[in-house]
C-alpha cells in the first residue's frame, strides 16, 4: 500500500515545471531506442494511430511505440494508482475524466510547445489535447415517430410515449442525456432536479441501453424508437445496416464529447510524448479520423470535401454550438447522481 | 486416510501460492473497505472505520441488491443443475470416439464473446423473438421477457451450465454401471433408478457444480449489464460503479467484502446440505425417510409418468441453449457488416478471417494467451491435486473450513481482485510480466480445478488401492497404476476448464497487461470498447476449432472415459 508523499499542489507544480526542464525544442530530446507507452482504445483507432502516428515516428526517430489497449475506466484507474510514477507516457481519456486528471495531478495540462496546439479549438485545449470531437445527439428510427425529431424536448412528445430507449448513467451518453434534459427543462448542472423529475416522467422506457452495440441491437429488433448516442457511430450503423435511423441536429445543439490525449505527470519521455501528440493532431491523421470513423477534427487547418463535412462538426461556429458543461460540477456530483439514477430512473 | 503431517505437506503448495498471490490483493481490499475517506488520494489510515459497512447496512437499495444477487445466484444454480443432468448422462453414454465432439458442444458458450452471447439472448427473448412466438402460439398474451431478471438468469445459465455438466460428468462416468442394471432388475423404472441410485451417487459432483456455479453467478456482472436493461442490479455492478466510475474504492471494497462473506456462508451451507444427503459417506446411519412410504410411492409413480416427456424436454432445452451461440457466431463470422452484433445476414465474406490472419498482433497475442493458459493449468494442477487429496482424505477437524478458505478467490468478485491488484501495482510491475500474470491466473483457476478434482478424488474406489497394496504394490505403484488412471478423466476435465478460464480471462487481466504482455481477450475487449467488430466472431470460430483439435489430441493421451470399466 503506497501513500503519496507529495502533496497534490507539489505534483501539479512539478507538472507545470516539467517543460522548462526540457527546453523549448522538445524534438531535440528524442533519442534512438527510446520507448513510448501509450494507453488507448483498440479497433479502428489503433489502426489509424499505427498508420499515421507510430509508424512514421518509429521510422523517423528509431524509437519504439508500445500500445496498451483497453477501456477508459481501467486505464484511468491504473493511471491514478500510478500517479507520479506512471507506466504510461500518454493516455487517452474522455472530456470530464481528462480535466479531473489534470486537477488531480495525474496528467499534465496542455502546452503550446506542441506545435499543433496552436490550431486547436478552445474547447479542445482543456485537460490535455482534444484529438476528436465525437458529439452526442438524438438518434431515432424515422418509421416510428410521427414527425422528425428536432429538439431534445421531443423525447417527451406523445408519439414517443413508451418508445424511448434511455442511456444508462454514468457513461458518456447517459451524462449527455441527463445534462441536456436539465437544460431543456429549465435546470442546469447546478440544478439537476428538473432533469430527474422529467426523465422519470418518460417511464416506462422501451429499454435502457448501456452501449452502442446494445442500442443498435435494439434498433435492429425494433424495440424502441429513439435514444441518445454518439452521432459518429450511429451514422456508421445507419449507413451499413439500418437506413431508417436518423441522426438529429437538435435546435439546442449537440452535447460535446471529446477524446483527449493526456501526457502523464512523471513521464520520462516528455519530448517523445509531445511529438506523439503533435502527430495525432496533424491534418493527415485528423482526416483519416473523419473519413473512416466520422470523428470531427479538433484542429482548424483541415479542409474536407463538402459531402463529408456535412456529416461532421466543422468550423468555428459549429464547434462553438456544441453544448459544453461545467465538468467540475458534473464529476463532483457523479456518485450522487448515479445513485439517484438507479433509484429514480432505472433500478 | 492421510495423517496430519502429510496433509500439511500436501496442502502447502496450494496454500503458499494463495498466500503469495491472493492474500495480498484480498488484504488490500479488506484494508480499503475500512477507510473513511472516499477520496482516491486520501492517506491510508490503519485505524479501521466502519462507515462503508454502515452505509451498506443503512441503504435499502444496496441491501436489496445484495439479497437479489444471492437469490439470482441460487436460482441460476438450481436451473443449471436441473438442465445439466440429462446432458451429463448423455455425455457418459456417448461412444468414446465421439466424446471430444460432445465436450466441444458443451463448451461453446465458454468460447464465445459475452456481448455476442447476450445478443443471442436478446434475439431469443425480444418481442418478435423465438420464445415470444412460442408463448403466443400457445395462446398466451405476449410476454415481456427481455431486460429483466429472467433474461439475466437465462444468460447466466447459458454460460455456467457447462461447468455444472463437467462437474457431473466425471462422477457419473465413474459410477458402477451394474448398480443401475441391478436397480432395473429389481423392478425400478428409469426415473426411480435415477432418483434412488444415480442421483445420490453423483452428489460429490453435484456439490462441486453447485458451489462453482453459485460463486460464479453471484459475482458476475457483465451479463446483468448487457441483458438486464438496468432493471437488474447485482452486487458486482455496484462494485464496478463505485470502484471504477466513481473511484470510491472504500465503498466498492466494502461491498465486495460483504459479498465474499455471504458467498462463503452459502458455500458452507451447500457442503453441509450435501453431507446430510449422503450419510453413508461419513459412516453414519441412514436418516429416517422424509416421506411416509405411501407418499413416496405416489411420488415415484408420478416421476415415472412424467419422465418420458420431461427428460427429453430438459435435454432439448439445455442443448439448444448451449448450441444457439454457435449458430450466431459462425454465421456472423462470415457476415459482411462491420458490427459484430447483427441479426440479419448482409452477404458472405472471408474478410474478418483475413483481418486476423494478416495481422501478426492477433496471432502474437493469441500465442501469449496460449502459453499463459498452458502454464496456468500445469501450475494449477500441481498445487490443486495434492490439496484435493487432503480435503477428501484428511482427518483433521478444520477440513471444511480449509476447503472454504481455498475457494475464497472464487467468492471475491473478479473486479475486486482487479481493484486490489491496482493498489499493489508498484510491487506487481517489479515482477517479470509473464510470471506476475501467471501468478494471478493460477489464483483464478486453481480453485476451480480444486473443486472438480475434489469430487473426482472422492469418487475413487478405495478397494482397488487396498487390493493393490495387499498384492505388494508400493505406494508409488499404487499412485501410478491405480489412482492416476482412475483420476484421468477428472484431471482432463479440470485441465480443459482451467485452460479455458485462463485463455478467456479479461476482468482482472485488463488491469495488469503492460506494453510487454497483452493477451488476446484483452485485445478483443479493448476493441469492443470502441466498437465490436466481426473479427470477434471469427476469433470465436477459430477458438472453437482449436478447442476441438485440442480435445481430439487430449483424448489420444488422456482418455475422457474409463474404457477398462466396460
Amino acid at each position: 500500500m503506497s501513500t503519496p508523499t507529495f502533496t497534490r499542489r507539489a505534483l501539479v507544480g512539478a507538472a507545470l515545471a516539467t517543460p522548462a526542464i526540457w527546453g523549448t525544442n522538445a524534438v531535440a530530446q528524442i533519442r534512438r531506442g527510446d520507448e513510448l507507452t501509450v494507453g488507448v482504445w483498440g479497433g479502428a483507432q489503433e489502426r489509424i494511430l499505427r498508420e499515421f502516428v507510430s509508424g512514421p515516428m518509429e521510422s523517423q526517430y528509431g524509437v519504439r511505440i508500445n500500445y496498451v489497449l483497453g477501456g477508459t475506466v481501467e486505464r484511468r484507474a491504473r493511471a491514478y494508482a500510478e500517479r507520479g510514477r506512471p507506466s504510461f507516457d500518454v493516455i487517452y481519456l474522455n472530456i470530464f475524466e481528462s480535466r479531473q486528471a489534470v486537477r488531480d495531478g495525474v496528467t499534465q495540462p496542455p502546452t503550446p510547445e506542441v506545435p499543433n496546439f496552436a490550431n486547436l479549438y478552445p474547447s479542445a485545449r482543456i485537460g490535455g489535447y482534444g484529438v476528436a470531437y465525437n458529439p452526442i445527439t438524438v438518434v431515432y428510427d424515422r418509421r416510428k415517430v410521427a414527425a422528425p425529431m428536432t429538439s431534445w424536448r421531443d423525447f417527451w412528445r406523445e408519439d414517443l410515449r413508451g418508445k424511448v430507449i434511455w442511456p444508462s448513467y454514468p457513461g458518456a451518453q447517459g451524462t449527455a442525456a441527463l445534462l441536456m434534459s436539465a437544460k431543456v427543462w429549465g435546470g442546469d448542472e447546478n440544478n439537476i432536479d428538473p432533469a430527474f423529475a422529467n426523465i422519470a416522467r418518460l417511464r416506462p422506457f422501451a429499454g435502457i441501453q448501456s452501449s452502442q452495440d446494445q442500442l443498435f441491437t435494439m434498433f435492429d429488433q425494433e424495440i424502441g424508437a429513439a435514444s441518445v448516442e454518439f452521432g459518429s457511430f450511429t451514422r456508421m450503423y445507419a449507413e451499413s445496416r439500418n437506413p431508417n435511423i436518423e441522426i438529429a441536429n437538435p435546435v439546442e445543439g449537440q452535447a460535446i464529447a471529446l477524446n483527449v490525449a493526456c501526457i502523464t505527470v512523471g513521464t520520462t519521455k516528455q519530448a517523445l510524448a509531445q511529438e506523439w501528440v503533435n502527430r495525432h493532431l496533424s491534418p493527415e491523421c485528423q482526416r483519416a479520423y473523419a473519413e473512416r470513423i466520422y470523428y470531427s477534427p479538433t484542429i482548424r487547418n483541415l479542409e474536407l470535401p463538402p459531402e463529408l463535412a456535412a456529416k461532421l462538426i466543422i468550423g468555428e461556429q459549429a464547434v462553438a454550438s456544441l453544448v459544453d458543461f461545467d465538468w467540475d460540477v458534473v464529476i463532483r456530483n457523479q456518485p450522487r447522481w448515479a445513485s439517484r439514477f438507479t433509484r429514480e430512473i432505472a433500478g | 486416510m492421510i495423517r496430519p503431517g502429510w496433509a500439511a505437506a500436501l496442502a502447502a503448495p496450494y496454500a503458499a501460492w494463495m498466500m503469495v498471490a491472493f492474500a495480498a490483493p484480498l488484504g488490500a481490499v479488506l484494508l480499503m473497505s475500512v477507510q473513511e475517506s472516499p477520496e482516491p488520494f486520501a492517506p491510508l489510515s490503519w485505524t479501521p472505520d466502519w462507515i462503508n459497512y454502515q452505509e451498506i447496512a443503512g441503504d435499502a437499495f444496496l441491501r436489496r441488491v445484495i439479497v437479489n444477487t444471492v437469490l439470482l445466484g441460487l436460482g441460476v444454480t438450481a436451473a443449471s443443475a436441473i438442465l445439466a443432468y440429462p446432458i451429463a448422462l448423455w455425455l457418459t453414454r456417448l461412444p468414446a470416439r465421439w466424446r471430444p465432439w460432445g465436450f466441444a458442444l458443451i463448451l461453446v458458450p465458454l468460447l464465445t464473446n459475452v456481448v455476442v452471447r447476450s445478443l443471442g439472448i436478446i434475439l431469443l427473448l425480444s418481442p418478435a423473438g423465438v420464445v415470444s412466438g412460442i408463448v403466443q402460439a400457445l395462446g398466451f398474451p405476449r410476454p415481456n421477457l427481455l431486460f429483466g431478471w429472467f433474461a439475466v438468469g437465462l444468460a447466466l445459465v447459458q454460460v455456467f451450465l457447462p461447468y455444472m455438466v463437467l462437474a457431473l460428468y466425471d462422477v457419473l462416468e465413474a459410477q458402477e454401471k451394474r448398480l443401475t442394471e441391478a436397480a432395473q432388475g429389481l423392478g425400478a423404472g428409469p426415473a426411480t433408478t435415477f432418483l434412488k441410485v444415480t442421483l445420490p451417487l453423483s452428489l460429490p459432483g453435484l456439490r462441486a457444480g453447485l458451489v462453482v456455479v453459485f460463486l460464479l453467478s453471484s459475482t458476475a456482472y457483465v451479463s446483468a449489464t448487457l441483458v438486464g436493461g438496468r432493471q437488474v442490479w447485482v452486487s458486482a455492478m455496484v462494485v464496478f460503479r463505485e470502484g471504477l466510475d466513481n473511484l470510491n474504492f472504500p465503498l466498492a471494497s466494502a461491498m465486495a467484502t460483504v459479498m465474499l462473506v455471504l458467498s462463503v456462508l452459502v458455500t458452507l451451507l451447500i457442503g453441509r446440505a450435501i453431507a446430510l444427503a449422503m450419510p453413508w459417506a461419513h459412516g453414519r446411519r441412514r436418516r429416517a425417510p422424509l416421506l411416509p412410504a405411501a407418499a413416496a410411492r405416489t411420488l415415484f409413480a408420478a416421476a415415472e409418468a412424467v419422465r418420458p416427456v420431461l427428460s427429453p424436454l430438459l435435454f432439448g432445452l439445455g442443448t439448444a441453449l448451449l448450441l444457439f451461440p454457435l449458430l450466431l457466431v459462425v454465421v456472423a463470422s462470415v457476415n459482411d457488416t462491420p458490427q459484430a452484433t447483427v441479426a440479419a445476414f448482409h452477404g458472405f465474406t472471408w474478410r474478418w478471417y483475413g483481418l486476423i490472419l494478416d495481422n501478426p498482433r492477433y496471432l502474437g497475442d493469441a500465442w501469449i494467451s496460449l502459453q499463459l493458459a498452458v502454464a496456468t493449468v500445469l501450475a494449477g494442477l500441481l498445487i490443486s491435486l495434492p490439496a484435493a487429496f487432503v480435503l477428501v482424505r484428511g482427518t483433521f477437524r478444520a477440513k471444511e473450513a480449509l476447503g472454504a478458505a481455498f475457494l475464497l478467490p472464487l467468492a471475491l468478485p473478479g473486479i475486486a481482485v482487479g481493484l486490489g491488484m491496482l493498489r499493489l501495482l508498484q510491487w506487481f510491475t517489479a515482477v517479470p510480466a509473464f510470471l506476475g500474470i501467471l501468478a494471478v491466473h493460477v489464483v483464478l483457476v486453481a480453485p476451480f480445478m480444486l473443486v472438480f478434482l475434489r469430487a473426482s478424488v472422492a469418487g475413487l474406489d478405495r478397494t482397488l488401492e487396498e487390493a493393490a497394496q495387499g498384492l505388494g504394490a508400493t505406494r508409488r505403484q499404487v499412485l501410478m497404476h491405480v489412482i492416476l488412471p482412475q483420476l484421468a478423466p477428472g484431471i482432463a476435465v479440470a485441465c480443459i476448464l482451467g485452460f479455458l478460464i485462463s485463455f478467456g480471462e479479461v476482468t482482472v487481466t485488463a488491469f495488469l497487461t503492460t506494453a510487454r504482455l497483452q493477451t488476446l481477450p484483452v485485445r478483443i475487449y479493448a476493441e469492443a470498447t470502441f466498437s465490436l467488430e466481426n473479427t470477434v466472431n471469427a476469433i470465436s470460430t477459430l477458438t472453437i476449432l482449436l478447442t476441438i483439435a485440442l480435445l481430439l489430441l487430449l483424448n489420444r493421451f488422456v482418455p475422457l472415459d474409463r474404457a477398462w470399466k466396460r
